[in-house]
């Protein structure tokens, strides 16, 4: 009994500086809800902390932000658009990640390390750096404006980041499962799709997130590559024009952030599981 | 088993996916493009050559109005849709110069960009990127329309590449007449008056100036416009000019003497509301604000035509008014310190031409007027299309001004315009040497302007 109540006093202080520094880490995030709630008028004349001064005064609150913002001309057209963007943004570049990881990790041919090696230094470039020359190919191609063009675009900056985590991920697994698999006759595809795949989906659910997530949240590419056009621009860039050329209606962002963050939220929690798992993806040798 | 599923589940979306990638695109694709007549331009007895472009094209406009800007741009454009059935793709980027310099160096420009500088109108004319508008435009039917600075400011080596669809008054001093009333204060005619009114209010106990210079990445920039308003009342447009084009040094004296002038309103800690701090961390956009608090947190405001629509909600035209900021050296006048916003053309198509042309008639001047919130530099709108004579003063202003002059720091180049000039004026502010801060800014241009 004292020793269980000793464990539990030495772990307050850890406990403690754990809680201080979540609640610094989501302090701003919970000012942005709380400034998200609030009318025009007191988000330009006090901080959001001051509605703590009347706690259970509701009236300081209403929802006129988010019904301008959900309201706002085309906000549906734009929600569909980015999912049409970020889905197959997100299944293209994990697709090929996997075989390509598969690949890297289990298969033998001339060249394999050059080429990882190759792929791997592809995360260091900047994708910046592209747009002027990826562009140019577009327009010849015919694909600038067009949805085609930016899931490729996508595909291409979450290749190297995602064939470098799954290759780590599946090099990791035992390597006797796959030797005997090999023995009872089992081709590389059989291996692949039999044995690798269903014992990756940890690892390829966390990138699917992270790759949802980083096409869901861009706006470069997408206002580079398919311009911000009712029929195709997504969210970000819909969200992007409710503010005028001065800065007027900023305080529409406020809603507009977790408008735009409503559905990332809903895939991280419903994965969740696999996130944690994922995090540790790669990291451990069995 | 279930291994099995979810793999026949993945090679599903796969496939879907891939068979989507096949076929989307295509019906997107088409929507842009449309073959139209070229016989168009040669008639040109203006009506005529209106209902041939009835096929429906499009041109894509990119520009950095959004909101009820946007709304109001649309509003003005339905006639032109509506006669010609030429509808208009507006694309918003709050980062217009990025966007538009990676597009129109890969070749994929939009037809027709509308810039809030005409620095940047140069630098494409220059790059030879934009198609000269006085091949198709009525120029002697321009000249009329548009006073002969706002002409210059859209024309690059002796051609015309742009047309101003919006302007804006930057030499303005608001205030709030209850306030004023209440203090028994009059609006002040000259620079001293303006003092001796701002001491005044401080011996009432009151602060006299609200200013604010936060503005994210632009922090800086309202100081810029106040030295601009100075240099052209203390040295004229002529030195003005020089000191722009940089044929005079920062460290001139014509420059410093505006600094200090500019500091001794924004230095004094009794004037600002807020003090220093204040000033250098307030939002632009939110320093109005306190014009309109009951008592006053401060009596008056320099800043463009477009505040308005930053003031509080609740706060009608009735509230506020507007004085021009006074002159200095009487030989000078009150000069006008303006702003705008022009259009310019990439791609040489008849429905750009035409919505070009519609663009520098009256019409759609006059619809956004009445929608408020904007001013044009068009003579030929008629001051009754604005809706409160508050507008209509500054519209009256802007485009009759004996003195007019455009934002200099919208004209130099970027790295000292939207650079060092900005960041220039938070250190001063702050309380660093002046001296020190010149001769940093000079450095910057001797760089920038190519020595």
């Amino acid at each position: 009994m004292s020793d269980r109540l000793r464990r539990v006093v030495s772990a307050i202080p850890l406990h403690m500086i754990i809680i201080g520094i979540t609640l610094v880490w989501s302090l701003p995030s919970v000012g942005l809800l709380v400034g998200s709630f609030r009318p025009k008028n007191d988000v330009f004349s006090t901080g959001w902390w001051t509605v703590f001064q009347h706690p259970f005064d509701f009236t300081q609150f209403q929802l006129d932000n988010y019904i301008h913002v959900l309201t706002a001309e085309g906000m549906g057209r734009a929600f569909l658009n980015s999912l049409t963007i970020a889905i197959p943004s997100t299944i293209i570049p994990i697709t090929v990640a996997a075989f390509a990881a598969y690949a890297f990790a289990w298969m033998d041919f001339p060249g394999r390390q050059v080429l990882f090696v190759v792929v791997v230094g592809l995360l260091v470039i900047p994708l910046q750096m592209t747009l002027i020359p990826l562009l140019r190919v577009y327009n010849r191609l015919g694909l600038s404006g067009a949805f085609l063009g930016i899931w490729l675009a996508h595909t291409g900056y979450g290749l190297p980041f995602a064939v470098y985590l799954l290759r780590n991920f599946i090099g990791t697994l035992p390597k006797d499962l796959l030797e005997s698999a090999f023995l009872d006759g089992a081709s590389h595809l059989t291996a692949f799709t039999r044995l690798v795949l269903p014992l990756s989906v940890p690892a390829i659910a966390s990138l699917a997130i992270f790759q949802f997530l980083w096409v869901w949240n861009d706006l470069l590419v997408a206002l580079i590559y398919l311009g911000g056009t009712e029929e195709v621009a997504p969210l970000t860039l819909k969200l992007s024009a409710l503010v005028q050329s001065m800065g007027q209606d900023w305080h529409l962002l406020t809603a507009a952030a977790f408008v735009s963050m409503a559905l990332p939220l809903v895939l991280f929690f419903s994965l969740q599981r696999y996130f944690v798992q994922g995090l540790l993806a790669g990291s451990v040798k069995g | 088993m279930l291994q099995r599923v979810s793999w026949i589940l993945w090679t599903g979306i796969v496939v879907g996916s891939l068979l989507l990638a096949g076929c989307a695109p295509r019906t997107v694709t088409v929507t842009v493009e449309v073959p139209v007549e070229r016989t168009v331009e040669v008639e040109r007895t203006v009506e005529v050559e209106v209902p041939v472009l009835t096929s429906g094209g499009a041109v894509t406009v990119l520009g950095v109005w959004g909101g009820t800007e946007f709304e109001s741009f649309s509003a003005a454009v339905e006639p032109f849709t509506q006669e010609t059935g030429v509808g208009m793709a507006f694309e918003t980027s709050r980062e217009l110069s990025t966007v538009l310099v990676t597009r129109v160096e890969a070749g994929n420009p939009p037809d027709l960009a509308i810039l809030p500088n005409p620095g940047l109108l140069k630098e494409f004319a220059a790059a030879g990127a934009l198609v000269p508008l006085d091949t198709f435009i009525d120029m002697d039917q321009l000249q009329e329309d548009y006073a002969q600075a706002w002409i210059e400011l859209a024309s690059y080596e002796d051609h015309l590449y742009g047309i101003w669809v919006k302007g804006a008054l930057k030499s303005l001093v608001w205030y709030s007449p209850a306030a004023f009333e209440a203090g028994g204060y009059e609006v002040p005619t000259t620079w001293e008056e303006m003092l001796a009114l701002s001491d005044q209010i401080v011996a009432d106990g009151g602060t006299p100036w609200c200013i604010g210079l936060e503005s994210g990445a632009a922090s800086g920039w309202p100081g810029t416009d106040w030295i601009e308003d100075i240099m052209l009342r203390t040295a004229g447009p002529e030195v003005y000019d020089q000191w722009v084009n940089h044929e005079i040094p920062w460290t001139d004296p014509a420059v410093k003497t505006a600094w200090e002038i500019f500091g001794e309103i924004v230095r004094n800690e009794d004037y600002v509301w807020g003090g220093t701090t204040g000033v250098l961390s307030t939002f632009f956009g939110d320093s109005p604000t306190p014009l309109f608090d009951d008592p006053p947190g401060c009596y008056m405001h320099r800043q463009a035509s477009f505040i308005t629509s930053f003031f509080p909600e609740g706060v009608t035209a009735e509230d506020y008014s507007v004085f021009p900021l006074p002159g200095i050296d009487p030989q000078y006048g009150v000069p006008a310190l303006g702003a705008g916003d022009v259009i310019v053309m990439f791609n040489d198509t008849p429905e750009a031409r035409a919505f070009m042309e519609y663009l520098a008639t009256a019409q759609p001047h006059e619809i956004w007027a009445a929608r408020g919130g904007f001013i044009s530099p068009h003579r030929g709108v008629s001051l009754d299309a604005y809706p409160d004579e508050i507008t209509r003063v500054q519209a009256e202003t802007l485009a009759g001004a004996e003195v007019f002059r455009f934002d200099g720091s919208d004209l130099m180049p970027t790295a000292v315009g939207s650079g060092t000039f900005w960041t220039g004026v938070m250190d001063y502010v702050a309380g660093e040497d002046l001296d020190a801060i010149l001769e940093m800014i000079e450095a910057s241009a001797v760089d920038a302007y190519g020595g």
